[in-house]
């Protein structure tokens, strides 16, 4: 019951991160202890079930993850891992796809797309989209004395070498919009993919970041996935792949074991303390090499470690940090018929409904949206059909894979709003959540706007929605503080080897040996379940002498060790 | 303007799980059965591929958000009456994966309309000290019978949970050896009605009785089925609640499968078992996948594995026919989950009522409780007569509630009763009223499951567990009635209840096999060591102790 317990790795949440954390070093043959608090790993790779036969995705719905190397590196197909395809996508833009405005759906003119396709690498022999979006993602940031500019910036090398006309010094300042304001000229579309941008963590019109905006886009459409909704078993599915992967190498993953402490002794992290009502009876534990916090970064330190090892200004830094922006409103819609298009959003090739992205139409809608969520932090007083938001149908899901299996039914969503994060409302943080009522009326803002492109989405037809307000969601799953949906947002001050601050940009923790960072919300490049952090992390505990990969690991080509450590580029040794 | 040239197959970007596979070992379904046959069996070093149509493992042993969000709840099995005997509990280290189990000995309380309550312990005297207050005779009775019950149960019933059935004379013969056998003999050819009747005189007694021994759905006046009353009886007494819900169990189990080499394939469900020159070879899945094995084994019900699966035509006869003839359920279960402001509080003065593991209420006497079951026989219920027992998980279970601050006080509870599958009028129609009625006859026993009191609901129906999982055809939580054809060796029929089918490479093992549902962990390992033994690898784990004293007692020599 209270033999000691001791491991060489003790991660903190088996979300994403943590999970591909686990997994890497397992691999490498560690010991690897993985504690999370709720009944199910996956943080924000899950589904739920709320009624027999209706399967709901609360959070992640996208594989954003295509270029990165853990599914060479690590296996996944090993542990089961499958995508569901859909030949519609075979081309890098469903050309009968477009912004929905309130006129209807746009056809995106063929030199916009082909703009989209020269900023992206699709276009040129060779192609150099994925080596784009591994520059941008999957690589560690700089050690700190390394300058950051149009040459070291690992994009920038891509750009320089495949695309030296779009290699401009100027595109480290430009936003997205500058970017994309130079190769597309339709309005609604520039603003379509932007909102992509937002809700994926890097905002259309942040100065500094245009590339990461764009990737962030990029990584989500064809050919880095092959549809919308691609995983089996959806995002949890992907889940259960990494999680295998990990338990199959030997880690331990345990469910409903909250962490309350991370232990630190002499300057070092030597464990952790687990609540009382752990379902374990030993409640502290051990780490011989690292404690690595998959815990999002303010609990991490205000609470986990705390201010008894921590200055106040660090502290104060860590306070600080935004949680603006990534705050969504998440809507289910179970319907008696399916919801059908009014007839100006039909597309031709499918005219049942599939989702998508509305009033995607022009810079004052865009403006007006921003304005609410990110400046005046009050609730939304946007017209609900001047609303911005993206959603997913029923069938963007494979045949295959229904979604609903209760027969007469249809399950359509989420929709998922951007809405001002909770700390942040003037309103309170309450504001969206406020009671039955108070969540009733927002419901019905959803289904009103929702309303602008379907005929049937009427009192009649809904039989039942489900919403999760960003108040809802920071609590089931507390990885998500301020529901927000990347932890804290890629602006230029957190993104990179800013991100979360200078000091903590390459994972480690100064003055705190042994301890590391993986949440989404405390390393680069965020979130989207890319598989990134791991492997980025990946690099800084082989510098330390954490772990020592075997031959099936690479490391990212624009990769600078840091002096006196060891390099993860394999047989370089100490550099 | 450069010219699009190329386009780069999504398989380059992600590689996946190929479209055909060759395997040990297929499992279909991963409910506790197939999760525990797969254990075993990868562990034994075969390579070994398990199954699920969910996208999550567990069958019944499901934790989840269905009071979305925030709200979990063990939507099907909670009360795990086998942890004290099954050998999966000894043969794994369940615990590293953080298994824990929490036995009260508040096991279940019976509340009546005057406040009175009866409440059913571990501790059997503790039992007895209430049941005093009813009849001291029957206090006296139940001392002395639960003593003998107990050793029955772990002498005899327990360990023969998990090993291979015998055919009825056999099993006369072996009881015979000793005293302790020839009493249960005495008890199996009675009904569970008479069994209580017999022994105990005071009403509410009887009916606190019968209902712990019928509440999975053992008919009160079936006769042959007097084994099980001991068996629940006992069993109910000891029911364990796993810390962090049920989930935990088929998780911790999940680890032990991959950890041993073995692959879980889940959101997969198989089209159909592929038959070569009347043999099992394979599986294709819905996806368009193919794996092929030397042995596959189903959990899943007959109907489904047979008929569904395997199909018709490549069924002998005999088999056909057995599988035609299976029955399902009689009864079904309907659920009302909630979310309240409050813990339920019971009328009883004294807290134990409340904060019983289980507790059950509607029924005032034993009369009412059989009329109420034959109402669902008949397809019906009569809500003023209706009665059932409800469990307070959030007070088991501080896992179950994540949300925000200023409701985390709130508590998650369901009720629970049994009900028909083909409800006349159906549950679409009549859900709503029922559900209306439950509400009103809690707040009766529990004066403060008032309306303002219940944040949320979900009513899960006996239609919603079919859709849910669907082998549990028409409800049948357990796969099939327990009646005593469908029982011992002739569960699912006298030729597949030693696990292997008339169809070579074809194994069955679920609840639909001996010795039955309820998580009892005894189909899984038995076909997993019929598998073991057909594929010649060599058994990694022994019997355990009850078990190779039962076998020596009654079985040898």
């Amino acid at each position: 019951m209270a033999k000691e317990e001791r491991y060489d790795v003790i991660i903190v949440g088996a979300g994403h991160n943590g999970t591909t954390t686990a997994a890497y070093l397992a691999k490498c043959g560690l010991s690897v202890l993985v504690l999370e608090e709720r009944p199910e790993g996956g943080g924000a790779q899950e589904t739920v079930e709320p009624i027999a036969g209706v399967r709901i995705q609360p959070h992640a719905i996208g594989n954003y993850g295509g270029s990165a190397p853990g599914w060479e590196q690590l296996e996944l197909w090993k542990y089961g891992f499958r995508m569901d395809y859909d030949p519609r996508y075979e081309v890098p833009f469903d050309t009968e796809r477009g912004p929905m405005t309130r006129e209807g759906t746009l056809q995106v003119a063929e030199e916009d797309q082909m703009g989209w396709a020269k900023i992206t690498g699709l276009l040129g022999e060779p192609m150099f989209h994925k080596e784009l979006l591994r520059a941008t993602f999957w690589t560690p940031p700089h050690p700190s004395y390394i300058e950051n500019d149009e040459n070291t910036i690992p994009y920038m090398q891509v750009f320089k070498q495949y695309s030296p006309d779009l290699w401009t010094k100027e595109l480290l300042e430009y936003t997205m919009f500058d970017f994309l304001d130079q190769h597309i000229k339709s309005e609604a579309f520039k603003v379509f993919q932007a909102y992509i941008a937002n809700v994926s963590g890097a905002f259309g019109h942040f100065p500094g970041v245009a590339v990461p905006a764009v990737e962030c886009v990029a990584t989500v459409l064809p050919p880095a996935v092959a549809k919308p909704v691609a995983s089996r078993g959806n995002m949890h599915g992907y889940y259960h792949a990494l999680f295998r992967c990990a338990v199959a190498n030997g880690a331990t993953i345990r469910t409903c074991c909250p962490v309350e402490e991370i232990i630190i002794e002499h300057g070092r992290a030597v464990g952790v303390r687990l609540r009382d009502d752990a379902t374990l009876g030993n409640k502290t534990i051990y780490a011989n090499k690292a404690v690595i916090s998959g815990a999002h970064i303010k609990p991490t330190f205000l609470k986990l470690i705390g201010p008894k090892h921590l200055d106040a200004g660090f502290l104060q830094k860590i306070k600080d940090l935004s949680l603006k922006g990534g705050s969504l409103y998440m809507t289910h819609f179970l319907t008696k018929e399916q919801l059908r298009y009014r007839e100006q959003y039909k597309w031709p090739s499918h005219e049942s409904f599939n989702g998508g992205f509305y009033c995607m139409e022009n810079m004052e809608i865009y403006w007006k949206n921003l304005e609410c969520v990110l400046g005046r932090q009050s609730n939304l007083d946007i017209p609900p059909d001047e609303a911005m938001w993206g959603m997913v149908g029923q069938t963007n899901y494979a045949e295959s894979q229904p979604q609903c299996t209760r027969e007469g039914y249809y399950v359509n969503g989420p929709l998922w709003m951007m809405v001002p994060t909770p700390e942040y409302n003037v309103d309170g943080t309450l504001a969206m959540d406020n009671g039955p009522a108070d969540k009733e009326k927002w419901d019905q803002y959803m289904v009103k706007t929702l309303s602008c492109i379907v005929e049937n989405a009427d009192s009649d037809n809904i039989v039942k929605i489900w919403s999760d307000s960003p108040w809802g969601q920071e609590f089931r799953n507390t990885g998500m503080l301020g529901g927000s949906w990347y932890g804290t947002r890629c602006d230029r001050d957190e993104w990179w080897n800013e991100r979360p601050t200078q000091e903590l940009a390459r994972y480690r923790v100064p003055d705190i040996e042994g301890l590391y960072l993986c949440h989404q919300s405390a390393a680069h490049p965020g979130g989207l379940c890319l598989m990134a952090v791991g492997y980025n992390l990946m690099h800084i505990l082989i510098e330390d002498g954490i772990c020592e990969p075997g031959p099936w690991w690479y490391e990212s080509p624009w990769y600078i060790p840091e002096e006196g450590k060891i390099s993860a580029k394999p047989g370089q040794g100490r550099v | 303007m450069m010219e699009f040239k190329g386009y780069q197959h999504p398989q380059s970007y992600f590689p996946e799980f190929p479209p055909e596979s060759e395997w040990d070992v297929i499992i279909i379904g991963a409910g506790p059965n197939g999760l525990i046959a797969a254990a075993y069996l990868a562990k034994a070093g075969l390579k070994v591929a398990l199954i699920e149509r969910r996208y999550e493992i567990g069958g019944g042993l499901a934790t989840e958000e269905i009071l979305f969000p925030g709200y979990y709840s063990n939507i099907h099995a909670i009360y795990h009456m086998m942890v004290d005997y099954m050998p999966v509990l000894q043969d794994f280290d369940l615990g590293r994966h953080g298994l824990v189990w929490i036995k009260p000995n508040l096991q279940a309380s019976m509340v009546f309309e005057n406040g009175e309550s009866l409440l059913l312990t571990r501790m059997i005297e503790d039992t007895a000290d209430s049941i005093s207050k009813f009849s001291i005779k029957d206090a006296q009775t139940f001392s002395r019978t639960m003593g003998r019950w107990r050793t029955i149960i772990r002498e005899i019933l327990a360990p023969a949970t998990f090993i291979p059935p015998m055919l009825p004379i056999e099993i006369t013969m072996a009881l015979q050896k000793t005293d302790v056998g020839q009493e249960l003999l005495e008890l199996v050819e009675q009904s569970p009605l008479d069994i209580v009747t017999n022994l105990f005189e005071n009403d509410k007694v009887r009916a606190m009785l019968l209902y712990n021994i019928c509440m999975w759905g053992l008919d009160p006046r079936e006769t042959g089925v007097g084994l099980f009353v001991a068996l629940y009886l006992d069993r109910m007494m000891n029911k364990c609640y796993c810390q962090g819900g049920s989930h935990k169990m088929a998780n911790s189990l999940g680890r032990e499968i991959v950890q041993a080499g073995g692959v879980i394939l889940d959101s997969s469900q198989v089209n159909n078992i592929i038959m070569e020159g009347g043999k099992a070879v394979g599986v294709d899945l819905w996806e368009g996948r193919t794996l092929r094995a030397k042995a596959i084994i189903s959990t899943l019900d007959p109907q489904t594995t047979f008929v569904d699966l395997v199909g018709g035509e490549n069924l002998p006869v005999s088999l056909k026919e057995s599988v035609e003839g299976w029955k399902y359920d009689k009864w079904s279960l309907n659920t009302l989950h909630v979310v309240s402001e409050e813990q339920p509080k019971y009328l009883p003065k004294d807290q134990w009522a409340s904060e019983s593991f289980m507790t059950i209420f509607g029924f005032e006497g034993m009369d009412q409780m059989l009329e109420h079951w034959d109402n669902v026989v008949a397809g019906k219920l009569d809500t003023s007569i209706m009665g059932g027992h409800a469990t307070c998980e959030s007070f088991w279970d501080t896992h179950l509630v994540r949300v925000p601050p200023d409701r985390a006080h709130r508590q998650v509870s369901f009720f629970q009763h049994h009900a028909p599958y083909n409800l006349e009028g159906g549950w679409e129609q009549k859900g709503p009223e029922i559900e209306e009625a439950i509400l009103q006859k809690w707040a009766k026993y529990a004066p403060n499951m008032k309306k303002e009191n219940i944040v949320m609901t979900n009513q899960e129906t006996p239609v919603d567990i079919e859709i849910r999982f669907p082998n549990m055809r028409y409800g049948s939580i357990k796969h099939g009635d327990y009646k005593p054809i469908q029982l011992g060796c002739f569960r699912p029929n006298q030729e597949c209840s030693g696990n292997a089918t008339p169809i070579p490479g074809l194994y069955t093992g679920g609840a639909s096999n001996y010795p039955g549902g309820c998580v009892l962990g005894g189909s899984g390992y038995l076909v997993a060591n019929k598998v073991a033994e057909d594929l010649g690898v060599t058994k990694w784990w022994k019997p355990t102790k009850e078990m190779e004293k039962y076998t020596k007692t009654y079985l040898e020599g």
